[in-house]
């Protein structure tokens, strides 16, 4: 019954580098495989154009494509550098990919690329709402140059010109006598000498060809989550392996000062106690997991130092102030006169939940180390292991499926915690962490407060002046000196959703930098919803002042023709100008992100002090929809889950540690809880995809409170929502 | 220490008796597909099925099963033919699909007990797994679906799990 996740050697591949920006694999028989080397700007391999320089002869690239197809006998499989945590990248990845390849998208093979094909885990990453976004174009580009050198060779092998080729379903058919075929396959395998690119780059589908892209697929990968044979990083297995649980510090920034391994070696099925004062670290490798954390009870360790801050010393810091952190923008006059409206809205710390905690399993040999680790960012991952495990030794990452993620697997420490222990042991150790370290050892969403200052004239907002004080969300993944940090001020992730998206003349935003001693870090958006939360009450609070119709003066704020589509068309579809229920009344909020267009109504009734959603509309434009059923589940998904940081979520800090223990004090939302109508509706557009796992989260909150204000006359500026 | 689990009868090393059956199930038998979210009865990732009723398996002390029937997720479908809760799931898949073996056996024991439930009931019983990517409205249409599955299946096959033999 034993699951092997065993590495798949490989036959090297050489790939050379053609005129346009492609790879092609040289010398292998039989096998036709075209690719692209994608760096952080996916679609523009500048690498391979680099080298390429004014169009030097094909040479063996210095590189691997880290996106490619290979055609042959019998399949074809395609190699994309996303990794799946339940988005569907997988799949989406694959309808765009079928549409100019002219086959059944079923018929690809997906594979999700390991280090092990050559390139380096540094380009491994999937974040912030880009995959389909960054690879629309580059992928089409690929796979319409793939079907025209399979019809130009097609025709060679039928003796006939290439235009009286057809092509469908992945077979070339001659155009007056459609009984003479050749499949892809055939043709491949048929192929005599080295393949070739076409000169000029085959145009690409206008959207109303469109056969696979926009319609409404399944998951390629639903079958086996159904059956239990897909395969997650807390699943991977390997001959002979064991189990590491590692101790953890009481507090956060303690050290390990003494460790004595006391009753913990004696524990039934103990291997080995790892003992690394220095490294700060100390753990536990037995023959099951539940014998290796009980064994964890009986080391002796004491530690030192970290922090005693409470959760009020972190409101205290956490407190936007009037004229205080760096203008990140300024335009028009910066001073408020006349009547101005004043509020500050507050989030907490939040955890990101996602159901499947943190599991690495590590192979760690003489001269080797392979990793099986579900992560967003395998660079990360590998230069932790590489501190973890000092040495020569080259690594390979095998990314796994993800039982979702939102922000937290773009830097985990599984990985080089079982390496650390796989090193010590000599065989595979597999580490899983428990709900209770996710909940008390993890990054959060940090806490923010922003505090908005506005003035009105003649019903239209003349000026406004926004302080957003923010911990740290990028500033904690990506390795900046501290020097560096003071000197910029602030944290890119708190830009995302941080300015007002509407016509305002005079707007000056600032953004105060709060450094905490709690590790905080991306969760789903990452500045979006707190910002959100606090410019679309605001918006509210403005509205209400200027007495109009909240939807109405948003409206009137801008003048950009998607944002006013969407708000108008969420408009109808929520039925904002008819009365809502008795006992019921709606909010609206809006939101743009990595390009995409929200607005959202939410309808809310009370129960006691329970705010109970009963409806919620979502407009969203999105550019051209590529997977309907996925981006919808996205949507959906997304406000399941600001309802339940809306309504339930915070994670409290005392004595320098975190309170909450698991899902008993930090509940989720339940299905009971969740709205039976969650419509979620995409505007047509020809526009490019933009960005679908993120923005939709952003406006919940805001439209929750804003639905509250309308229901009781009640204005919550905290999450969670408490009445 | 043996136990039978998915009609078949495996052997337990006697040191894991007192571990829970979450891991004996995922770690030792390489039955993964029942899942671990919580550790304390909250999630519902580790469903399984114990004589016909669902238990978690990471609140149920691997000896406390010996002599009882078990059925994880690899168990449901005959053959190739997948248990009608698998098949709507399969249609209408979840996103990381982490939580879904909880689900669905929450819905294969609803469905034993009561062939069509109302909107009301599949609430009532569904209502104690998580699903953090959200999904609560397909699962709520999944197990409208599966009832719907099952109704058409012949008398004979009604059964919808297979039964200790
Ligand atoms: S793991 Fe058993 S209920 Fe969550
Ligand atoms: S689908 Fe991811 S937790 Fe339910």
């Amino acid at each position: 019954m034993k699951r092997a996740a065993k590495p798949k050697p490989d036959a090297a591949t050489r790939w050379k580098t053609t005129r346009r920006r492609f790879l092609i694999a040289a010398g292998s028989l039989g096998v036709l495989s075209i690719g692209g080397y994608f760096g952080l700007e996916a679609g523009r391999p500048l690498l391979v154009d680099r080298i390429e320089g004014g169009g030097a002869p094909s040479s063996p690239a210095p590189s691997n494509p880290n996106l490619w197809f290979e055609i042959k006998e019998g399949n074809i499989i395609f190699y994309a550098p996303k990794f799946e945590m339940g988005q569907g990248i997988q799949s989406a990845l694959a309808q765009i990919a079928a549409e100019e390849l002219e086959v059944d998208w079923q018929s690809l093979e997906l594979r999700q690329p390991n280090s092990q094909h050559g390139f380096a885990p540094s380009f491994m990453f999937t974040f912030g709402s880009t995959s389909v976004k960054d690879l629309f174009k580059p992928i089409r580009e690929m796979a319409a140059s793939l079907r025209e050198m399979l019809r130009t060779e097609a025709a060679l092998q039928m003796g006939i010109d290439a235009s009286s080729i057809d092509i469908k379903n992945g077979v070339c058919s001659l155009k007056t006598d459609s009984s003479k075929t050749l499949s892809y396959g055939a043709v491949v395998a048929a192929k005599k000498g080295e393949w070739v690119l076409p000169k000029t780059p085959p145009a690409l589908k206008a959207k109303n060809q469109f056969t696979t892209i926009g319609k409404p697929l399944s998951r390629l990968d639903a079958k086996s989550k159904v059956t239990g044979q897909a395969v997650y990083s807390m699943d991977a297995q390997a001959k002979g392996m064991l189990f590491g649980a590692v101790a953890r510090a009481p507090r956060f920034g303690a050290k390990l000062e003494t460790a004595r391994a006391g009753q913990a070696e004696s524990q039934v099925g103990v291997v080995k106690v790892v003992l690394d004062v220095a490294n700060n670290f100390a753990g536990v490798v037995a023959q099951t997991r539940t014998q290796a954390r009980n064994a964890l009870k009986f080391l002796e360790l004491t530690w030192t130092g970290g922090t005693s801050i409470s959760q009020a010393e972190i409101d205290t810091l956490v407190t936007a102030k009037a004229g205080s952190g760096v203008v990140i923008r300024n335009r028009g006059q910066s001073n408020l006169q006349g009547d101005v409206v004043t509020a500050s809205y507050r989030t907490p710390f939040a955890a990101h939940a996602h159901l499947e905690p943190l599991a690495a399993l590590a192979n760690v040999k003489e001269k080797s180390i392979d990793v099986w680790v579900g992560t967003q960012a395998a660079s990360s991952d590998e230069s932790a292991i590489k501190k973890a495990v000092p040495g020569d030794r080259s690594i390979k990452i095998y990314p796994m499926q993800m039982g979702g993620s939102f922000g937290r697997k773009g830097s985990q420490t599984a990985a080089p915690e079982a390496a650390r222990l796989s090193a010590a042991v000599g065989k595979p150790v597999h580490v899983a962490w428990t709900r209770e370290e996710e909940m008390q050892q993890s990054f959060y969403r940090p806490p923010t407060n922003t505090l908005l200052q506005g003035t009105l004239e003649n019903g239209t907002i003349k000026a406004i002046q926004q302080v957003t004080a923010s911990g740290d969300i990028l500033f904690s993944v990506i390795p900046i000196p501290a020097f560096i940090k003071n000197t910029i001020g602030f944290d890119f992730g708190v830009l995302s959703g941080q300015f007002l998206p509407y016509n305002i003349a005079n707007y000056q935003v600032r953004n105060q930098r709060v450094d905490l001693p709690i590790p905080t870090g991306p969760w789903r958006g990452v500045g979006l919803m707190p910002n959100v939360f606090a410019l679309e009450c605001f918006m509210d609070e403005l509205a209400v002042a200027a007495k109009t119709d909240p939807l109405e003066f948003r409206l009137k704020h801008t003048n950009n023709p998607r944002m006013k589509a969407v708000l108008e068309d969420v408009r109808t579809r929520s039925g904002w100008a008819t009365q809502a229920p008795i006992g019921s009344a709606r909010g609206v909020a809006y939101c743009t992100a990595v390009g995409t267009y929200v607005a959202m109504v939410v309808e809310i009734r009370l129960e006691g002090k329970q705010i109970i959603v009963e409806r919620v509309t979502v407009s969203i434009d999105t550019g051209i929809v590529v997977s309907p059923s996925n981006a919808a589940l996205q949507a959906k998904g997304s406000v399941v889950m600001g309802l339940s940081s809306t309504l339930l979520e915070k994670i409290t800090i005392e004595n320098g540690a975190v309170v909450q223990t698991n899902f008993k004090d930090y509940p989720l939302l339940t299905l009971k809880a969740t709205p039976k109508t969650i419509e979620v509706h995409f505007m047509d557009s020809s526009e490019p995809p933009s960005g679908m796992g993120e923005p939709v989260i952003g406006p919940v909150p805001a439209a929750v409170a804003n639905a509250l204000f309308a229901l009781n006359g009640q204005r919550l500026r905290e999450l969670p929502l408490a009445l | 220490m043996n136990l039978t689990i998915n009609n078949s009868s495996v052997p337990i090393p006697d040191e894991q008796r007192l571990e829970p059956l979450v891991w004996v199930l995922r770690d030792t038998l390489g039955l993964v597909g029942t899942r671990y979210g919580c550790g304390i009865g909250v999630c519902g990732a580790c469903n399984v099925l114990m004589d016909g009723k669902v238990v978690r398996s990471c609140q149920t002390m691997t000896e406390t099963a010996i002599g009882k029937t078990i059925i994880t997720l690899e168990g449901l479908a005959v053959g190739d033919e997948l248990h009608p809760v698998q098949q709507a799931f399969l249609e209408n898949p979840l996103q990381c699909c982490w939580c879904m073996t909880g689900h669905i056996m929450n819905a294969v024991e609803l469905l034993e007990a009561n062939k069509q439930p109302s909107p009301e009931q599949i609430d009532d019983a569904m209502n104690d797994n998580y699903c953090r990517c959200g999904g609560y409205n397909t699962i709520r249409a999944n197990v409208e679906r599966a009832s719907e599955i099952a109704s058409l299946q012949p008398a004979s096959k009604r059964l919808v799990i297979r039964r200790k033999t």
